[in-house]
């Protein structure tokens, strides 16, 4: 990076936009996946569109790579900036444009955090789905990036189902509006392959969302189990009894002692525990209930909790919530996965995961979205021991090729980004990946946007990828980790 | 003559839109797809591919055709993973066959758009079309979580997967959904599922007038009721409500919405189950099902009551009649008009005045070679036409593939 085009960057946009000093860009080095770093060669941090575009034009111009950052709390290393690049950081366009209850939209700037526009539209009864456990300190800009998903998403559909529209800066600088503010636009659904595609396409610089009205009623079931088995098939059979609940998570005896000694949930000691939220009609939401109970007791659950009020529910989800920061009390490092897997497959790669345990001799905790299949494993390991890095990696690896052996995706929600990148091969053809390259190409010919990532790359897969530390945001007791 | 693909000198019986195809190609398997366009593509031939043929009256007029392409042989429900909720089906699968199929575990692919013992699985996913229940499941780009498409050039390629969350690599699928056949040929394609209910109830509520329709729809739903469907239709202007979920449920929410339509001055009727079913068929049926002039509009929800008034002025002072029926909610209008040609155009065109981009829009899916002449079928489609087109071509550089049918004209 040249200082003449840093220059070129403070001409355009003000100097006060620009951060250029060393020791202040130390800031921005790694997301969420702190194994990964790189100082980037300027840091921008635009207040407006045209700023944005100003940037993204100077890049365009010079042949600068640039890659958007929003709050970089993002677990596969998107946000990681590039050397010799310039990093775009969206925090202060951070400003709820538009909020239209009669349509039920919002339309807000990217740097937004998720959980806000919910805090924005509530007292009209609304709300915004997906629901990431981040969403404390997640950006809207990171969500559509990385197609968020949540606990909730099981019966709402992920990021990509809530989104209707985006102002973009495409990579040479033009400013684009896709989809809009009604159900359908008419055309290519551009919007469909730029949610999720990891700000590899354009700059983000508006997004216009789908709110919706909070249900009628809710309720919350935690149940335990003796095994992960019976567990996982409590889940097959509610999925088979015809019922999308809200939400259905599941926890083995490693998260749940993890989350107990850290927040005192409440929570039985056993193998597995299923929290299971059903929302909706007053009505349906009793009578599913009742079902659910009778799965739970076939299954041989007990020890089953169900949230009288508010603070109860409060309670059991804080209890799931907690688990993930919680293991940092059990081992000082873990590495944490994404896969996903068959819903009807849970007790099989379970029970695979649990024979790897034991086999490598490394702790791995498992904490997951299991109604839609997302697994979260966790796997402890120990820094100061010779050679168990390495062993842990062997070991994550080894989970997602269980994944893939049974049909699953090596990411259910964190995204694919710098981390998984080598990963890609595993999961699809060449052809797969040259057609998606197509669509790269016809967004961004010169690949300047975010580049190395998604895609595998040489450059990139001759690293190796390292342990899970916890994000600075989860330390400081900001944010707990699903 | 019939080679390993099927493919035969076209003939009388095969025409589209009255014009004879030199080839028809009917491929049985997905490497069949492949060599039948990579042939195509060493012959410098253009392709049209056709599923059902339900829609192939949309889109501009054909001079020649090369190759038609007939997905009717890949009619297969390759995978029902009823555990799972999700399915696998070749694109030339109808509708109805894999819900026949599917039903047998009490599940279903929750897509009703028209015509469905027709239309197939590829031709619904490249139209993007829907139907009333959208309401509550989506469209067919919420529910396709992978698909197998062929590219201009005979390359296979997949696209997500057969899990229902799944965030790695490009969503192509969703990309190839809705573009009208412009970029690949889809083969098959897997979705999320929903299980079938166990009972349903229909409530038809006429109201007199556009402003009531809207007020009545809000209400309703601001009270938490949960309708699979809010639909909207003239002539008489109602709403009808389809209530699916456990027995006693439907029962109580359908006589919340009477009882709420009479509180609205409005006239409620409840129909059984046998009652339902033709109702709803009739329903499809006006609009789909007779001749005229097909569009599809779509407006902000808060605009729906002053569009429809709107509409009946624009209509009657041109001289033109329509039937519409719609989801309430989303604001999604499907119009059947008739009359004369250039008022036809005249209207589209004026509606698409008071239309911002983005915030609504007026496309025309069906009509006459006269009509099609006249007026842009598709309207505007605002600054990312660039790289629509950019995108088809990178797909399809020589434009072989549907010819002229993307958005836009792609
Ligand atoms: C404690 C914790 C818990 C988490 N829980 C969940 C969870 O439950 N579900 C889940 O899905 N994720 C979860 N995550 C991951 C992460 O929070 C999400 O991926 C989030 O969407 C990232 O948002 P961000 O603003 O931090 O984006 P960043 O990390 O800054 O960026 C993520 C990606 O988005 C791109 N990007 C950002 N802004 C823009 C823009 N304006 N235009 C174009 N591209 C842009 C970046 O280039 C990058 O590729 C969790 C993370 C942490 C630390």
């Amino acid at each position: 990076m040249t200082s003449e085009f840093i220059d070129e960057l403070e001409r355009r946009i003000g100097s006060e936009a620009v951060v250029r000093d060393q020791g202040e860009l130390l800031t921005y080095e790694s997301d969420g996946l702190v194994s990964h770093r790189s100082r980037p060669g300027v840091a921008v941090l635009p207040q407006t569109v045209e700023q944005v575009q100003a940037v993204v034009r100077a890049c365009h111009e010079a042949d600068v790579p640039f890659v958007a950052r929003g709050q970089g709390t993002g677990l596969s290393g998107g946000a990681l900036p590039h050397p010799e690049g310039v990093l775009i950081v969206m925090t202060r366009m951070n400003r709820v444009v538009e909020i239209d209850i009669p349509n039920e939209r919002v339309t807000v700037e990217p740097g937004v955090m998720n959980l806000e526009v919910t805090r924005q539209v509530a007292p009209h009864g609304y709300y915004y789905a997906p629901d990431p456990s981040s969403q404390v300190i997640c950006s809207i800009g990171g969500n559509l990036a990385e197609n968020s998903g949540g606990a909730h998403c099981l019966k709402y559909g992920f990021t990509v189902h809530h989104v209707l529209g985006a102002e973009a800066v495409l990579p040479d600088g033009t400013l684009v509006h896709v989809g809009g503010a009604a159900v359908d636009t008419p055309g290519l659904d551009l919007l469909g392959v730029l949610v999720g595609s990891e700000g590899t396409l354009a700059v983000v610089t508006k997004v216009t969302l789908r709110l919706l009205r909070r249900p009628e009623s809710v309720r919350t079931l935690l149940a335990a189990f003796d095994s992960t088995d019976d567990a996982g098939n409590a889940v097959s059979d509610v999925i088979s009894a015809g019922i999308i609940p809200a939400a259905i998570e599941m926890m083995d005896r490693t998260t749940i002692r993890a989350a107990e000694a850290a927040v005192q949930p409440g929570f039985p000691d056993a193998e597995a525990v299923l929290i299971v939220e059903l929302d909706g009609h007053q009505a349906e939401v009793a009578a599913q209930f009742e079902q659910i109970e009778a799965i739970s007791a076939k299954n041989q659950g007990w020890g089953v909790q169900v949230a009288r009020d508010d603070a109860q529910r409060g309670r059991i989800w804080m209890g799931r919530k907690a688990a993930f920061a919680a293991m940092g009390r059990v081992s000082p490092s873990y590495y944490v996965q994404d896969g996903v897997i068959p819903r009807s497959r849970l007790p099989e790669v379970l029970r695979r995961i649990r024979k790897l345990e034991q086999d490598s001799g490394l702790t791995i905790g498992n904490v997951f979205h299991a109604g839609d299949g997302n697994l979260h494993p966790l796997v402890c390991y120990d820094d100061a021991v010779d050679g168990q890095a390495e062993l842990a990696e062997q070991v994550a690896s080894e989970i997602l090729s269980y994944c893939l052996d049974v049909g699953g995706s090596l990411t259910g929600e964190h995204g694919i980004g710098a981390d998984k990148a080598c990963h890609m091969p595993k999961m699809f053809t060449d052809d797969d990946l040259a057609t998606m390259q197509r669509v790269r190409v016809a967004f961004d010919p010169k690949g300047l946007c975010n580049p190395d990532k998604l895609f595998p790359t040489p450059r990139l897969c001759g690293e190796v990828p390292g342990p899970y530390r916890a994000h600075p945001a989860e330390a400081a007791g900001l944010a707990e980790r699903v | 003559m019939h080679d390993a693909e099927g493919r035969r000198a076209g003939g009388a019986a095969d025409a589209v839109d009255g014009v004879v195809p030199r080839w028809v190609a009917e491929p049985a398997s997905q490497e069949g797809v492949a060599r039948t366009l990579t042939q195509a593509a060493a012959d410098g031939h253009s392709v049209l591919v056709q599923g059902g043929g339900t829609k192939l009256g949309w889109g501009p007029r054909l001079e020649t055709i090369d190759v038609l392409l007939r997905t009717g042989r890949l009619n297969e429900v390759v995978a029902h993973r009823h555990g799972d909720l999700t399915a696998t089906m070749q694109a030339g699968t109808t509708l109805a066959a894999t819900n026949e199929r599917l039903g047998q575990y009490r599940q279903w692919l929750a897509l009703d758009p028209p015509d469905s013992t027709r239309a197939t699985v590829g031709g619904i996913l490249a139209t993007n079309d829907a139907g009333p229940r959208r309401h509550r499941h989506g469209a067919p780009r919420d529910l396709i979580i992978g698909m197998t498409l062929v590219r201009a050039d005979g390359v296979t390629a997949q696209s997500g997967g057969i899990v229902v969350k799944n965030v790695a690599g490009y969503d192509v699928a969703r990309l190839l959904t809705g573009s009208f056949g412009s970029l690949g040929v889809i083969v098959d394609a897997t979705f999320k599922l929903a299980p079938l209910a166990d009972a349903s109830r229909t409530v038809v509520v006429e109201l007199s007038d556009a402003p009531l329709v809207a007020a009545y729809a809000t209400d309703l739903l601001s009270r938490g009721s949960t309708p699979a469907a809010i639909e909207l239709a003239t002539d008489p202007l109602r709403v009808i409500l389809k209530f699916e979920s456990l027995e006693s449920v439907t029962a109580g929410q359908a006589e919340e919405a009477m009882a709420l339509a009479t509180s609205h001055g409005g006239v409620g009727q409840l129909l059984d189950a046998d009652a339902q079913d033709q109702f709803w068929t009739g329903h499809e049926r006006r609009v789909f099902a007779e001749e005229g002039t097909l569009l599809k509009a779509v407006v902000m929800p808060a605009d729906l009551a002053s569009s429809l008034s709107w509409l009946d002025e624009a209509a009657a002072s041109r001289g033109l009649s329509y039937v519409l029926t719609g989801q309430a909610a989303l604001s999604v209008l499907h119009l059947r008009l008739m009359g004369p040609a250039e008022q036809q155009a005249a209207l589209v065109s004026a509606w698409r005045e008071r239309l911002t981009l983005g915030r609504g829009s007026v496309v025309v899916r069906r009509a006459s070679a006269e009509l099609k002449a006249l007026t842009d079928v598709w309207g505007p489609l605002g600054d990312t036409f660039e790289v629509m087109r950019e995108v088809k071509r990178r797909f399809d550089p020589r434009a072989t593939l549907n010819p002229g049918r993307g958005p836009g004209g792609l």
